[in-house]
C-alpha cells in the first residue's frame, strides 16, 4: 500500500523539497496551497500524514489544524506542523490543538523523513517486481566486530561469493558506514561491550536507510542467553562461532532473500541440468527441493523435454538425496519430461545399498546422457 | 522584560548572523560570514544599481519590524537552484516565480529564525507572508520611527544583506 503523505504549505519550494526529500520512498505526495486546499484534499483523499505550515493565505494552519481535529473523519489523521514559527509560547499553543510533532524550518530532509517514518511505516522504493537478487548479483555486507581474526575469517570465507564484506569494530563506525552506504546485511557481535550490539540493532532498526536490512547476531555457540536475547529483540538471524561458512553462506542468502537455484539448475539448449555439490548438506536439499516444481515447470514452458541430474560431484548418497531425486523424477514424469542420472563408480556402488536406487543407472557425463536421452527419444515406442 | 530600545545593539547582530547563518547552512549547505560595514558602506549597498531580487518577511507582535535581505539577480537564481536541486538550465526554464518563491522561502525561515530568538526571549511575535521586489535602480526608505539597522554577509564569492526595520508596538 503507498502512503498518501500531504503537504499544505504556501511555498512551492517548500513543497518541491518535501517531493525531492521522499521520492526514494514508496509514498504519493498531495500538495495544497493553504488550509482551504488542504481541508479538502484531507476530506477527498484521506492521507496517513499531513506536514502543516502555519503562517498561509486564505487559511493558515492553525485554522485547519482546529478544522481538522472538529471533524470526527478527519481527526486521527496525524499532524506535523511543519514552519518557521519556532516560538516556545507558539508551539505550545499548537500542540495543546493536537499535532504528532514540530519541526521548525530550517530543515533538514533526513530529519523530515525520519520524523515522518516514526509515524508511517515508510518503505523504500525497491525494483520491485523486477527479477529476484540472485546468488551472483553484488552485495554489501557489513560485519560490526571488535575482534579481528572473526572478521578475518567471515571475509576469507565468502571471498568466492560476489559480495562485498567490509568490517568495523564499533557500533559508531557501524552506523557512519550504514549513513553513507546501503548495506544488504549486518552481522553484529553479540559480545561487544556494554551490550552495544542491542543498542546499535535499535539505532539501525529506526533508521529508514536500515529498518528492514537484515541484522545477524555472531555469538559463541555456548552462549544461548545472548542468542535468546537477540531473537527476542528481533534480529533476524543468528551465525555462531567457531563459524560454519557454508551455513553462513546459505543464512545470510536466504535473509537477503537471493536466489540460489542458479547455483543447482541451469537451461542448456534443449537440457534442464540440475548439479548437486559435492557435499550435499540438509540445506541444499531444502534449497533443491524448494526450486524443483518450478524450475521444471519452466524448463518445459521454454520447449525443453529433456532433464540430466548431474550427480558426478557428490561423494556419498543417502536417504535424504535419494528422496529428493525421487521427488525430482516424479516432478519429471508428471510433465513427461524424459531425464537421467550423471554419476561416478561410488554412487553406483551406494544405489545397490538401497531398494529404490538398486536400478539406477549413471552416465559418466552430461554429453553421454544427453546422447542417451535423444536416442530414447528416437526410438520406437 | 526589557524594553526594545533597551536591547544591546550587539544582541541584534548577533540573532541575525545566527539566523542566516543556521538557513543558509542547512538548507544550501553554504558558510556564511559577517561582514562588518562603516557607514559609508552601509548607504552604499543598499543603493542598487545592478539587478537584484530583495525579499522581505515581517513579524508583528511585541516588536514589529520587517527584515529585507538583498542578493543579486545571478545569485538568486543559484540559491534557488541549489534549494531545489536544479542545474542552472532548469531553473532558467522554471522562470523568476521559481526563484521568487525559493528566495521567498529562504527570507521566511531567516526572520523566522531570527524572530523566535527574540520570542524565545520575550518578545512573542508573528511573521507575515513573504513578499518579493525585483529591479536594479532603487532604494528602500525607512519610516522615521523605525530603526534600521544593516548587515552585510559573505557567502562564498556573493554578498547578502540584511536590512532590519524595527519599530516598538503602537500603544
Amino acid at each position: 500500500m503507498r502512503y498518501k503523505i500531504l503537504s499544505v504549505d504556501d511555498s512551492k519550494t517548500v513543497r518541491i523539497i518535501i517531493k525531492k526529500a521522499f521520492k526514494l520512498y514508496d509514498c504519493d505526495i498531495l500538495e495544497g496551497a493553504n488550509g482551504v486546499e488542504g481541508l479538502a484534499l484531507a476530506t477527498k483523499e484521506t492521507p496517513d500524514i499531513i506536514l502543516l505550515d502555519v503562517t498561509m493565505p486564505v487559511m493558515d494552519g492553525v485554522e485547519m489544524l482546529t478544522k481538522l481535529k472538529a471533524d470526527p473523519v478527519l481527526k486521527s489523521i496525524p499532524v506535523i506542523m511543519l514552519t518557521a514559527e519556532g516560538g516556545k509560547e507558539h508551539v505550545l499553543k499548537i500542540a495543546k490543538i493536537g499535532v504528532r510533532d514540530y519541526i521548525v524550518k530550517p530543515f533538514k530532509e533526513e530529519l523530515l523523513v525520519q520524523k515522518v517514518g516514526r509515524i508511517i511505516d515508510l518503505k523504500p522504493i525497491t525494483d520491485a517486481p523486477a527479477k529476484a537478487k540472485s546468488i551472483f548479483d553484488p552485495a554489501t555486507l557489513l560485519v560490526v566486530e571488535d575482534k579481528p581474526a572473526i572478521f578475518a575469517q567471515i571475509q576469507e570465507g565468502l571471498k568466492h561469493t560476489p559480495w562485498q564484506v567490509h568490517g568495523v569494530a564499533s557500533t559508531g563506525e557501524a552506523i557512519d558506514f550504514c549513513g553513507r552506504t546501503a548495506v544488504d546485511l549486518v552481522m553484529i557481535s553479540l559480545s561487544l561491550p556494554d551490550e552495544s550490539a542491542f543498542t546499535l540493532f535499535r539505532v539501525l532498526r529506526t533508521n529508514l536507510k536500515t529498518k528492514y536490512t537484515p541484522i545477524f547476531g555472531l555469538v559463541v555457540k555456548t552462549d544461548v542467553a545472548a542468542q535468546q536475547m537477540a531473537q527476542q529483540v528481533g534480529f533476524t538471524g543468528i551465525a555462531t562461532k567457531p563459524i560454519d561458512i557454508s551455513e553462513l553462506e546459505s543464512k545470510v542468502a536466504k535473509a537477503m532473500n537471493l536466489d540460489t537455484s542458479l547455483r543447482y539448475f541451469k537451461n542448456e539448449s534443449d537440457l534442464l541440468i540440475m548439479s548437486l555439490p559435492e557435499v550435499v548438506t540438509p540445506t541444499v536439499i531444502n534449497e533443491v527441493t524448494g526450486y524443483i516444481k518450478g524450475k521444471v515447470a519452466e524448463a518445459v514452458d521454454s520447449g525443453i523435454n529433456k532433464a540430466v541430474f548431474d550427480l558426478h560431484e557428490v561423494k556419498r548418497l543417502d536417504m535424504n538425496i535419494i528422496k529428493m531425486l525421487l521427488t525430482a523424477m516424479q516432478t519429471c514424469r508428471e510433465v513427461a519430461l524424459q531425464y537421467s542420472l550423471v554419476g561416478n563408480s561410488t554412487l553406483l556402488a551406494d544405489c545397490k545399498g538401497y531398494e529404490d536406487t538398486r536400478n539406477w543407472q549413471f552416465h559418466d557425463s552430461i554429453a553421454d546422457a544427453r546422447q542417451g536421452l535423444q536416442k530414447l527419444a528416437g526410438a520406437p515406442a | 522584560m526589557p524594553a526594545i530600545q533597551e536591547i544591546p545593539e550587539a544582541v541584534f547582530q548577533e540573532t541575525i548572523t545566527r539566523a542566516v547563518q543556521e538557513v543558509f547552512k542547512t538548507m544550501l549547505n553554504q558558510n556564511v560570514t559577517h561582514v562588518p560595514m562603516n557607514a559609508e558602506e552601509t548607504k552604499a549597498c543598499l543603493g542598487l544599481d545592478t539587478p537584484h531580487v530583495v525579499s522581505t518577511v515581517g513579524f508583528i507582535g511585541s516588536i514589529n519590524g520587517l527584515i529585507y535581505l538583498y542578493m543579486q539577480d545571478a545569485f538568486a537564481a543559484q540559491c534557488a537552484g541549489n534549494m531545489l536541486g536544479m542545474d542552472a538550465a532548469e531553473i532558467k526554464e522554471a522562470g523568476d516565480e521559481t526563484v521568487n518563491d525559493a528566495i521567498g522561502e529562504i527570507t521566511n525561515m531567516t526572520v523566522g529564525t531570527f524572530k523566535n530568538q527574540l520570542s524565545d526571549k520575550g518578545f512573542p511575535c508573528k511573521l507575515t507572508i513573504p513578499s518579493i521586489l525585483r529591479g536594479s535602480n532603487f532604494q528602500i526608505e525607512s519610516i522615521t520611527a523605525a530603526t534600521r539597522r544593516t548587515y552585510k554577509f559573505a557567502i562564498g564569492p556573493n554578498s547578502l544583506i540584511a536590512d532590519l526595520l524595527m519599530q516598538p508596538p503602537s500603544e
